[in-house]
């Protein structure tokens, strides 16, 4: 173009001023600096010029001065188009900002409308039961039943209560984040605890998968993490389909010497989202719309909250999702290092431990933890193969020092293995139960099979090394694990009530192994006459023999818990004997004793003991 | 053996043969009466004699086992091969008690070859049990079978020492163990197939057999052919591989001929069982089609010899049809043209037993028997699954019967007392709720309750050593499974039309009424659809327990007046207040009363006339019904 020299947009307008005479007839005036410019042309031509001619090319505006006298205004196409282009930006902007203006007003009056709802529904659940419970006082199934529904209902409320006090808070600026240390492997285990059992419901997969961790001990904000964590998941399980996939990765990446990069995806293959409401995820009171889910319960404020959450922490959360197919949700988040360089625990170099465990995905996480420990890992996938190892291993002379015991054999359960492992290998044979299982839920029963230690799943190296540790180096005195289930109770003093001479050494040796100190008696007469010697409260458990000469156990039970000294009913007593119908253990208990150990005693019912009683 | 032991002994057989309720030839009923009271009083004596013996005796031998002597070991060694030998069991819940004690001994002192006997004898004990669990799902007896393959295991481990073990009884128990790891179910039919191949390949082994030329190796390889060929019996094709079709053809000829020249040489029949096998691996192979199959086992079993009370008797009576309905099962289309055979079937196997002399003293013929309940076909032309299950009870477990009696006809008498105040009480069933005329509704009802108490423990079948020739207080490990009858009997009442609607009943008449205890954990109170009854019943069998049928397992014994003050005193724990609440009007006690004792009478005269092979299940349930329709719910006085 002609009149934008080397490509340089002019900016500004030209004025001419034209004197209209007879019909068709007109002449330019006067010209400024810049009509000349923009024409091209100089102020000697354009004067007497006719005006249309001057003005070819370029966009006119005409002004009328009086009857015969024109201001035309000029000015480029360009300018004149950008100029449009700008008014009608403009207009689009104010479409917009109108548009979401009434969508956000839409928004939260939906939001009012579904909260009303959404409150309502749990109220009448809680006014309705509880005037059903009130009814039915005497039905305590009934009763039980809707309080439960009760409960329900109100941690429901509870958390829309709290999700919509997080937004007001955010929107107000008010939210705070903590600094504190906190174990990552913690953190995690929390999050299965708490999203496990809802995908447990709904019969889904949920995996949790622990990639590449630099450092466990963090600081930050935990119970905000966790917030944004389990609201992910629990989205994720929310709107999947009754027996569907969840995967979740945890991992780290380097940033500095003090921070690190905590990687964080969810991946399901649930309902998805439309792209149409991908870009209004994180909007404040929104929800996907779709009847198939329409039970589906929330304020539409938990993603928008996640997102406020990880932006304050300086990290940034992303989204893909189809329809039909499912989502992906990817957040990274710089956190601060605790302890750089912690020193690792270490285990007894070249001892070989026996894995057992049908999962190939858990036996490589076990494998990976354990790398470079110095251990030596002989993995068998059933609890037959497991069986003949031990028993050749035990002829032979090399028993392994340890058994991990994971949760998927292919012939048997895990407990089941455990416990004839326990008597096939003895009671110092550490055995380590490595699940996804809740440990609440299995205890009773994994301790009373022989399991030693527990490591949850996800599998950190921490915790699996450590447990292993606590019970290799048993001589070591790795004190205070909280992995190895033998506490140490050597402030509490045990009487040990047997006649047999061997029995009496079997369990002392038993109980010596949990430190608590013990004393003995003979016989029941020689058992109440210690306890009544002894200062108010200085025995913590009794352990009693029920056959035994000169007085029974039933009978020292009876004389004891009869004795006039505060601590007569409170002292814990055991009966410990090979009577083991069903009335005995009745009878035990009408003698006022409090548990029941079948003989020949086994460690783990004594550790189990000492734990019920010592916690 | 010590006197104790052997007293023991001698204790079982004739509790045994006291609880079999046999009628003699022109007795009244009154003196039948007094013959059954009379002799489940000496049977209870007996039991508490031998309790006290296992008190007195055995329990601080046990207390003392790290101090035994030999002679006190081989005593305790011999104890328990009278309990269970391998085949008869008397007691298989002592026997293996005295197993673990002496296989802790054994690893206690470190006796490699004591350790790897009681492995063995362990594990055959446990095998014992889980034969008692036919009938339930892989997943609920999954824990019992490991346990037994375990001890195998460990004791076959020992293999591998083979040649450093020079005792020839060790020898043999390792090689017996390594065979019985195969014994029991599997994931799959294949990986049985193939631990069974394993074992034939270490057994024709000729190392193994010629450093021990003494063992009966030949015996041990049929008997490995003959568990091969046995596998078809719980084999589909679609789980076989072809390797595994070829190793189970190849043992099912060997057994097939063997038994046909066995059979030639003693101028007999051929044998129906191998008879099967070869017939089923030819039909996997393809020779030929399912209706072929079905066919040839049609012959067989028309071959069966009704008056021949041998095993092969017995397989051909009860065990073939149960494989022959198991298949028509899978392919129900073939049912209907075959309906009036497999009634013929059923009438066959109850008149078999019937006539079969002891029956109830033969643990094979009850095997067999369980798993023709488990395949059973309920067709238009077949006895109902209802009365064939009342025909075992009163056959096998007249004991249970009666208490099933007696806990219906309370359940009955009590249900008419609720009704009388609350028409709708019972409303919680579909069935009923939907009925509009009160007497119509009423008499759904009480039929109802009726035929639920007379089925409510079933599953007791299933453990019938436990319930009826124990005769002692259980440990607490035949507690527990005890505790399956709950579930068993519920899997096959809701497998039938004729018993469906009972099934809730068998399966929550243990659990406690607000949760919190109770068994099995599969039953949900709340969502039950016939909670009432189920509580009714419970609360039934429980004061029967207490005061008359099971109060020599447990311990627990009341009155009846105790049993009542008990139950009011576990109101809305383990018992509905719905229900305790009627227990505190004494005049609906004394009439619960009355019908407890009434009901124990009829109980006994049923067993007595043996009513149901004059006028069958359904008859008799309607002379009764019909008299407890008019009886129930009407004021005493």
């Amino acid at each position: 173009m002609e009149n934008m020299a080397n490509g340089e947009i002019r900016k500004g307008k030209g004025y001419l001023v034209v004197e209209r005479g007879g019909v068709g007839t007109a002449r330019v005036l006067y010209a400024d600096d810049v009509a000349c410019e923009l024409s091209g042309l100089s102020r000697e031509k354009l004067l007497g010029m006719d005006p249309e001619q001057a003005a070819r090319g370029l966009g006119t505006a005409v002004a009328c001065l009086d009857g015969g006298h024109e201001l035309w205004i000029l000015d480029t196409v360009y300018g004149q188009m950008q100029h449009i282009a700008q008014l009608e930006h403009m207009n689009a902007a104010l479409e917009d900002a109108l548009k979401s203006a009434e969508a956000a007003n839409q928004a939260k009056s939906s939001f009012l409308s579904n909260m009303s709802h959404d409150i309502r529904t749990p109220m009448n659940a809680i006014v309705g039961m509880t005037s059903i419970g009130l009814a039915h006082i005497d039905e305590k199934a009934r009763v039980q039943d809707c309080l439960l529904k009760i409960k329900t209902a109100s941690g429901h409320l509870m958390s829309l209560v709290n999700d919509v006090l997080d937004m007001s808070r955010i929107d107000s600026g008010r939210l705070t984040l903590n600094e504190e240390i906190f174990s990552l492997s913690d953190l995690i285990h929390d999050i299965a605890v708490i999203t496990r059992p809802q995908a447990v419901q709904k019969n889904q997969d949920l995996q949790l998968e622990i990639g590449q961790i630099y450092e466990e001990s963090l600081i930050g904000d935990p119970l905000r993490l966790r917030q944004i964590l389990v609201n992910i998941i629990g989205n994720a399980v929310k709107y999947t389909q009754e027996n569907g996939e969840i995967r979740t990765s945890f991992a780290q990446r380097p940033l500095d010497k003090d921070k690190v990069l905590l990687d964080f995806t969810c991946e399901d293959n649930g309902i998805g989202m439309s792209q149409e409401f991908l870009k209004r995820i994180f909007i404040p009171f929104e929800r996907v719309n779709n009847t198939t889910i329409s039970r589906i319960e929330g304020t539409g404020l938990g993603m928008s909250i996640v997102k406020n959450l990880v932006e304050r922490m300086g990290g940034e959360i992303t989204v893909t999702s189809q329809e039909g197919v499912g989502s992906r949700f990817c957040v990274q988040l710089p956190v601060a290092v605790a302890v750089q360089g912690r020193k690792e625990t270490e285990l007894p170099a070249g001892g070989t431990v026996l894995m057992a465990e049908g999962r190939e995905d858990r036996v490589r996480q076990i494998a990976g933890c354990l790398e470079g420990s110095g251990l030596i890992l002989v993995r068998v996938k059933s609890g037959l193969e497991a069986v003949t190892s031990l028993t050749q291993a035990q002829y032979e002379g090399h028993m392994p020092c340890a058994m991990i015991l994971g949760q998927e054999l292919e012939d048997m359960s895990a407990l089941e293995l455990a416990a004839h492992v326990r008597q096939l290998a003895g009671r110092d044979f550490p055995i380590v139960l490595v699940s996804e299982e809740d440990w609440a839920q299995i205890e009773y029963r994994a301790v009373r099979a022989g399991v030693d230690a527990f490591v949850p799943c996800p599998l950190f190296r921490s915790r699996l090394v450590e447990a292993l540790a606590s019970l290799l180096n048993r001589e070591g005195e790795q004190e205070g694990s909280q992995a190895s289930l033998n506490t140490d109770y050597s402030s509490y003093h045990v009487l040990l009530v047997e006649d047999i001479p061997l029995n009496q050494e079997i369990a002392m040796e038993m109980l010596s192994m949990s430190g608590v100190q013990v004393e003995t008696a003979d016989n029941g007469a020689e058992a109440v006459e210690k306890f009544e010697a002894s200062p108010e409260g200085y025995f913590d458990i009794i352990f009693m023999d029920i056959q035994m000469p000169v007085m029974n156990g039933y009978e020292a039970a009876r004389k004891i818990r009869g004795l006039p000294r505060q601590d007569a009913e409170s002292v814990w007593i055991v009966a410990m004997t090979a009577n083991a119908f069903v009335e005995d253990i009745r009878l035990s208990r009408e003698a006022g004793m409090n548990e029941h150990c079948s003989k020949p005693i086994e460690p783990e019912r004594l550790q189990e003991v000492l734990r019920d009683r010592f916690g | 053996m010590q006197a104790y032991q052997d007293e023991y002994i001698a204790n079982l057989r004739e509790i045994a043969s006291l609880t079999m309720g046999r009628r003699q030839e022109g007795q009244s009923f009154e003196d039948y009466l007094k013959q059954a009271d009379r002799e489940k009083r000496q049977a209870e004596e007996k039991g508490k004699r031998n309790m006290l013996l296992l008190r007195e005796e055995l329990f601080p031998a046990l207390d003392h086992i790290y101090d035994a002597g030999p002679e006190e070991v081989q005593g305790l060694e011999e104890f328990a091969g009278q309990l269970f030998d391998g085949r008869e069991e008397l007691d298989l819940g002592l026997f293996c008690q005295i197993r673990k004690a002496l296989l802790s001994l054994a690893r206690q002192r470190k006796k490699r070859e004591d350790m790897i006997r009681q492995l063995y004898w362990l594990g055959m004990g446990y095998h014992g049990l889980c034969n008692k669990l036919v009938g339930l799902d892989w997943s609920q007896t999954r824990n019992y079978t490991s346990r037994m393959r375990l001890c195998f295991t460990e004791a076959a481990a020992y293999l591998k020492y083979y040649d450093e073990i020079e005792d020839r009884e060790t020898r043999g128990y390792i090689l017996r163990s390594r065979a019985n790891m195969a014994l029991g179910r599997f994931n799959s039919a294949g990986e049985k197939i193939r631990m069974v191949r394993r074992t034939l390949e270490i057994l024709q082994d000729k190392g193994y057999q010629e450093k021990e030329p003494g063992l009966p190796w030949d015996r041990f390889i049929y008997m490995t052919h003959q568990q091969m060929a046995a596998s078809i019996s719980h084999s589909k094709n679609d789980q076989m591989s072809p390797e595994d079709v070829e190793a189970v053809m190849e043992s099912v000829y060997i057994v097939y001929q063997r038994r046909l020249q066995e059979a030639a040489e003693r101028k007999e029949k051929p044998p129906l069982r191998p008879g099967f096998s070869y017939n089923v691996i030819e039909y996997y192979c393809g020779m030929f089609g399912l209706d072929e199959l079905l066919a040839r086992l049609e012959k067989l079993m028309d071959e069966a010899d009704p008056a021949d009370f041998s095993g092969d008797g017995m397989y051909g009576i009860i065990s073939l049809p149960a494989f022959y309905c198991q298949y028509l099962s899978e392919y129900p289309e073939k049912i209907p043209k075959r309906e009036e055979y497999i009634g013929s079937l059923y009438q066959r196997a109850l008149d078999y037993v019937d006539a079969f002399p002891k029956a109830s003293e033969s643990e094979t013929l009850f095997l067999y028997l369980r798993q023709l309940s488990c395949t059973f076909l309920e067709t238009g032309s077949s006895i109902s699954y209802k009365e064939y299950m009342i025909r075992l009870m009163i056959r096998f477990a007249p004991e249970i019967y009666a208490h099933s009696w007696v806990v219906a006809r309370a359940a009955v008498a009590f249900c008419g007392i609720i009704l009388e105040e609350e028409p709708t009480f019972f409303d919680d069933i579909e069935s009923v709720r939907e009925i509009a005329g009160p007497e119509e509704k009423r008499r759904e009802i009480l039929s109802f309750a009726l035929e639920a108490g007379l089925l409510h423990d079933v599953g007791k079948i299933n453990f019938m050593g436990l319930y009826t020739h124990t005769a002692r207080q259980w440990f607490e490990e035949e507690y527990e499974m005890a505790h399956l009858h709950a579930l068993v009997g519920a899997t096959w009442l809701s497998g039938r039309e004729s018993t469906e609607k009972y099934a809730p009943v068998a399966l929550g008449h243990h659990y406690w009424y607000d949760g919190s205890r109770g068994y099995p954990d599969s039953y949900r109170r709340l969502e039950c659809s016939c909670r009432q009854i189920v509580d009714i019943i419970g609360l039934f069998d429980w004061m029967n327990n207490v005061t008359d049928t099971a109060r020599l397992y447990t311990g627990v014994e009341k009155t009846f007046e105790e049993a009542v003050e008990a139950a009011v005193a576990l109101e809305g724990r383990r018992f509905s207040p719905l229900l305790t609440a009627r227990l505190r009007d004494g005049e609906i006690v004394e009439r619960m009363k009355r019908a407890f004792e009434e009901s124990r009478r009829e109980g006994y005269r049923q067993l007595y006339e043996k009513s149901l092979q004059d006028m069958g299940i359904d008859g008799m349930l309607t002379g009764c019904y019909d008299e407890t329709v008019r009886t129930a719910g009407k004021r005493v006085g």
